[in-house]
């Protein structure tokens, strides 16, 4: 894919790659507390089945992954796997942050060990606020995820961390 | 039919309340006849629990004793007590949060609980036999000065994690135990987080804003709702 490398992409190009990879995101779960539940339903159910949408939740290893989505309360002391984690993943990676918890340390933002906000230590493509959120929430989260995707100029995306876009605020 | 199943409970609770329990007293008994006057007071609840307090020494004898001759097998958890009263006030109660840092409460205004106590701190552990309700709960004065306990993991071995926690929460030390390891929190992280003292950084630097968005209840009378948004917009 020298194409990408060298910021010459032709745009049809990027519009049938950006199609391919919206369609086949792999969705490492990362859950930590009870928000854990809804990703399952969302995840794993026939009720809301997130595989209509494209997305396989069942990477073998973070290696695999293009998104992870942290849903529950991140304590300072899984902060180091998270951050190993982010950093395993290939590029082009996106995070979902889950729940109030996640976003900004939620019912625990006095709490002696929680850390306030995942946004501290991975940068955050989607909030999906709730405590705990519905998975038609989730959901939407990865429509908006996908929809931001399809639209993405990959030279840019690829080059780095740099000039993210904003996050997305699902509701 | 209920009236009866009522009266019949009301009188045995009665019952419980005048009986005499025999089983507890004779548990008490075989700590008193080890330990000695290390015993240092106690707390039966007739028919439901059992609370020893024994002098610092012999705080790992208790242990063994508990186990080998009062035939209490199993270990149901250790950890501790912080009798100091916050001084940060009840969080709760308070519209804003105490200024930052607060003055410290006197000591002397803790209360002790069951089986008294002379200490700020306290270590208590409960152990049970198994198969039967008989539990006791034994308490040990910490320090102040020198916030150190003999072990208990020469009786129970799975003491040895309880003991990890109650170190790090509290900054108890237990003579014997040589891995006293962090075993919840970070490595790198410093204080004892479960002292009463222990300050709750968010809180300093975002003090808590007082009881804010009161949305009614679905079905609440309206009225309700207006004398909120009154109140709210009288305190800011």
């Amino acid at each position: 894919m020298g194409l990408v490398e060298s910021g010459k992409m032709p745009k049809p190009l990027t519009k049938l790659l950006n199609l391919s990879r919206k369609y086949s995101i792999w969705a490492y779960q990362w859950g930590l507390a009870c928000c854990a539940i809804e990703m399952g339903a969302a995840f794993a159910s026939p009720r809301y089945d997130v595989m209509r949408l494209g997305v396989i939740p069942f990477p073998a290893s973070p290696r695999q992954a293009d998104l992870v989505v942290i849903s529950g309360t991140v304590t300072d002391k899984i902060v180091p796997a998270i951050k190993r984690l982010y950093e395993q993943m290939p590029d082009p990676k996106y995070v979902i942050s889950m729940g109030s918890c996640t976003n900004c340390g939620g019912p625990y933002w006095d709490s002696y060990s929680v850390t306030k906000g995942v946004d501290q230590i991975v940068p955050v493509d989607v909030y999906v606020p709730g405590c705990p959120p519905r998975p038609e929430a989730l959901l939407e989260g990865i429509v908006l995820l996908q929809e931001r995707i399809q639209n993405e100029d990959m030279t840019e995306r690829w080059a780095g961390d740099q000039d993210r876009p904003e996050p997305i605020v699902v509701g | 039919m209920a009236d009866d199943t009522a009266a019949t409970t009301t009188t045995a609770a009665d019952t419980l309340e005048v009986a005499s329990d025999d089983r507890r007293e004779a548990l008490l008994a075989v700590f008193s006849e080890h330990l000695g006057d290390a015993v240092l007071d106690s707390h039966l609840k007739v028919g439901q629990a059992l609370w020893i307090r024994v002098a610092t020494a012999a705080w790992g004898e208790a242990a063994l004793v508990a186990r080998n001759e009062a035939g209490l097998e199993w270990f149901d958890f250790l950890s501790a007590i912080d009798w100091l009263p916050s001084p940060y006030g009840r969080y709760e109660d308070s519209s804003v949060d105490v200024p930052f840092p607060p003055p410290m409460p006197e000591r002397s205004s803790a209360v002790p609980g069951y089986a008294g106590g002379d200490s700020r701190l306290q270590v208590l552990a409960s152990v049970a036999r198994p198969g039967t309700d008989l539990r006791v709960l034994l308490k040990v004065d910490v320090p102040d000065d020198d916030p150190r306990v003999p072990t208990w993991i020469r009786a129970y071995s799975g003491a040895a994690w309880h003991e990890r926690e109650t170190h790090e929460m509290f900054g108890i030390g237990f003579d014997g135990n040589a891995d006293l390891r962090h075993i919840y929190l970070p490595s790198e992280f410093e204080g004892h987080p479960l002292r009463k003292e222990f300050p709750l950084l968010a809180r300093v630097v975002k003090p808590w804003p007082g009881i804010v968005d009161v949305e009614p209840m679905p079905g609440e009378d309206p009225d309700d709702d207006d004398d909120a948004t009154v109140a709210e917009g009288s305190e800011t």
